[in-house]
């Protein structure tokens, strides 16, 4: 059994064009901060998960957990709430300074999302939204490790929960300022993974200067491992995302295995439309033509002095052709390779996504980079 | 093998929706009534001949004032001929002076007591739900309302211990249902709609919906009973615990939407009328919310457990308002009763 405190609080984003965005987020106690996505409910089937939700806002606030059954209250289950005869939330929700239990049992391997229930068109756009992890009742860690138990084929070596959504920020500065708001009109310019914008998404978990974002989203294997890619759309529009250049295969949507029996209903996409409120489990395998540290990157490397991106003239390259090795690099472009890693980018295939208030790049991309060796203990969840 | 005939009068009427009054076109299943929306549900089992007499300005008044025609997505080989007693051709599109305006056979404006009619026929030899729509100027025709379904039943889907009975597909299709209902999803832009119906000159590209509808209503309303308006399809759901609830969705909007399940989880038994269940293949899948993009459909099959009441809703949260209020949009209600 898991018990998990959940805080709803205000709290600013950053951007990395330097906004600074007022939002409503999950923390996980009194102490911690508002973070966006909300704080990330790693569990295993069978287990029984209690979440406490601790409302600090001026609106009542309620949980939806999709997918999960028999989500109950006080030992009854969720209901719509009402008042005046006026549907106030879809579950029973935590009035202004409440807290409210709700207990489920994770009956399903998978990936889930939950999210607000009370004023959603508000309240999940505003940031009240988190993932759930819902690993194999036969899961161990240091053993084969699959998505959906053994015998269905999804085994993986490394995982990664990815989340994306969508800020309007003229929308978050009127529910700051308690402003009207035309919600039909609402509008994009930023794109999140993790609640990060390009590139604060390819950064460390738990960076000291973005405390209300904590989750990373930087893509980290080695060659030929299976690498599990969960991808959950928080937000309002479609995104059509893929690792560049490569193909997923499709295991799971909305936590639901694709499979019936013998039958395997996963299938190969180059590019995954990610929609609303939608869950998809992928296994991603990069066998990259043989590149490796005994044979050369297979294409043509262009003049090093056009590797440089941005004005600053940084560059992920690590100027050796062989994986794992590191090379010169001219002397005005700055060099973000570590160990001779190779990246490319996972990103939306909706271009303008890749903006920051329509400045590229930035936006729904983060990189995947390929170690010639990697500690097993990334990429764990 | 028996031969449905529908009459439908394409019309002008009015909208209540979000509490404003929205001019839109549709079609009435007799003259001098009210246009519907959706348009009036056509029914006919595998194997029937579906036959639709369209009249524009005879009997009717409220004209649209221009050409108008249906098209039938999915259903192939459609004839069409002069009511009542011209050849059947098959429907072809239809040019101006070399100029397209016309996606099938169409009949033009005429006078008040002018007897003319146009009449499609089509076998409808799958099961399934299909649309049928404005074929003439679509753009504006379909975003004023010109939308409906026909429903194809399968053989023996009436007939007790007929293998096909209380299925959607047929026998071993895995669509047995206990419960059906048909959810129509679409959207209205109200500005547009009172432009284009008042003859002021529009912008196509404005289209900005501000009305998103289940079965031509908003929330609230949704969930309220049927009645003899324009708008006379309720969407609320009510079934027992245990019971197998069929639900048909369609997307004749412009939008993709996504429909949230409640928090349940369905099984997707057909996708555009193509059951995904056959000659003993089982690809159909679980979802809790299902996408569906513009003119495409859905069936699936949800078997609640615990009785109560459960929300299914557009899950672009910023459909479910009326006058930016929320609750409203795109949503309706399941209520599950204990058995």
């Amino acid at each position: 059994m898991i018990s998990i405190d959940l805080w709803v609080k205000e709290g600013y984003l950053s951007t990395p064009d330097g906004n600074s965005i007022y939002f409503w987020g999950f923390s996980e106690g009194e102490a911690a901060p508002a973070q966006l996505p909300g704080p990330r409910i790693i569990c295993k089937q069978g287990e029984e998960v209690t979440v406490n939700l601790t409302n600090t806002l001026p609106e009542p606030v309620s949980l939806c957990f999709p997918g999960q059954t028999g989500v109950t209250v006080n030992g009854q289950p969720v209901q719509p709430q009402y008042v005046n005869g006026k549907l106030v939330s879809f579950t029973n929700h935590a009035l202004i300074g409440e807290t409210i239990t709700y207990t489920f049992t994770a009956e399903y391997a998978g990936t889930f999302l939950y999210e607000s229930g009370t004023n959603p068109h508000k309240q999940v756009l505003m940031g009240l939204y988190g993932g759930i992890v819902i690993h194999p009742a036969d899961y161990d860690a240091n053993m084969d490790k699959t998505a959906y138990g053994s015998d269905t084929d999804t085994a993986y070596d490394r995982e990664y929960l990815l989340i994306v959504g969508e800020i309007d920020p003229d929308f978050h500065n009127a529910v700051k300022q308690g402003k009207p708001y035309s919600i039909k009109n609402y509008k994009p310019r930023y794109w999140t993974i993790n609640g990060r914008c390009a590139p604060d998404t390819m950064l460390k978990n738990d960076i000291d200067y973005l405390p209300h974002q904590p989750y990373g989203s930087m893509i980290m294997c080695q060659p030929d491992e299976k690498v599990l890619i969960r991808y959950i759309n928080a937000g309002v529009g479609s995104h059509p995302l893929h690792p560049h250049g490569n193909h997923t295969r499709v295991i799971a949507l909305d936590g639901r295995l694709l499979r019936n029996g013998e039958f395997d209903r996963s299938y190969q996409r180059f590019t995954v439309s990610v929609n609303p409120g939608q869950t998809y489990d992928q296994i991603f395998q990069w066998k990259g033509l043989n590149y490796s540290s005994q044979n050369p990157i297979p294409t043509t490397i262009p003049n090093l002095r056009n590797m440089g991106i941005g004005d600053a003239g940084w560059t992920l390259w690590s100027g050796s052709p062989y994986l794992g090795e590191k090379a010169d690099i001219p002397q005005s472009i700055q060099s973000l390779n570590e160990f001779g890693e190779y990246y490319f980018m996972l990103h939306s295939h909706s271009e303008p996504q890749l903006t920051n208030w329509g400045e590229f790049p930035g936006g729904l991309m983060t990189m995947i980079a390929i170690y010639s060796s990697l500690n097993e203990n990334v990429g764990v969840l | 093998m028996a031969v449905v005939t529908k009459y439908l009068w394409g019309m002008k009427g009015t909208l209540l929706l979000t509490g404003r009054s929205i001019p839109f076109w549709g079609f009435s299943p007799v003259f001098f009534s009210v246009p519907q929306l959706p348009a009036p549900q056509i029914e006919a089992k595998t194997g029937d001949t579906v036959r639709i007499v369209l009249f524009n300005s005879f009997l009717n008044p409220s004209p649209i004032g221009e050409s108008i025609s249906i098209l039938f997505p999915g259903q192939p080989d459609v004839m069409v001929r002069e009511w009542p007693s011209g050849n059947f051709i098959f429907t072809e599109p239809q040019y101006s002076d070399g100029q397209l305006y016309s996606l099938t056979n169409d009949i033009a404006t005429g006078g008040f007591a002018e007897l003319k009619a146009l009449e499609y026929s089509l076998i409808v030899n799958k099961p399934g739900v299909y649309l049928y729509e404005s074929g003439t100027r679509s753009e504006r025709q379909i975003l004023m309302g010109m939308y409906g379904v026909i429903v194809v039943r399968p053989e023996g889907y009436d007939i007790p211990a007929h293998p096909d009975f209380k299925t959607a597909y047929g026998a071993g299709t895995m669509s047995e249902y206990d419960r059906e209902n048909i959810l129509i999803l679409s959207e209205i832009d109200s500005n547009l709609n009172n432009q284009i119906d008042h003859g002021d000159d529009y912008d196509m590209s404005t289209y900005h919906p501000d009305c998103w509808l289940v079965n031509g209503r908003t929330f609230p309303a949704t969930v309220e009973e049927p009645d003899q308006s324009s708008q006379p399809m309720g969407s609320i759901i009510r079934c027992n615990t245990g019971d197998k609830v069929l639900l048909r969705i369609v997307n004749a909007g412009f939008n993709a939407h996504t429909l949230q399940l409640g928090g349940l989880v369905a099984q997707l038994i057909a996708e555009d009328g193509v059951p995904l269940v056959h000659t003993g293949t089982d690809k159909s899948y679980q979802k809790t919310s299902v996408t569906l993009g513009a003119g495409q459909r859905v069936d699936l099959i949800i078997t609640p457990t615990i009785p109560g009441e459960y929300y299914l809703f557009d899950r672009e949260y910023h459909h479910l308002v009326n006058n930016d209020e929320f609750p409203g949009g795109m949503m309706t209600k399941l209520e599950v009763a204990a058995t």
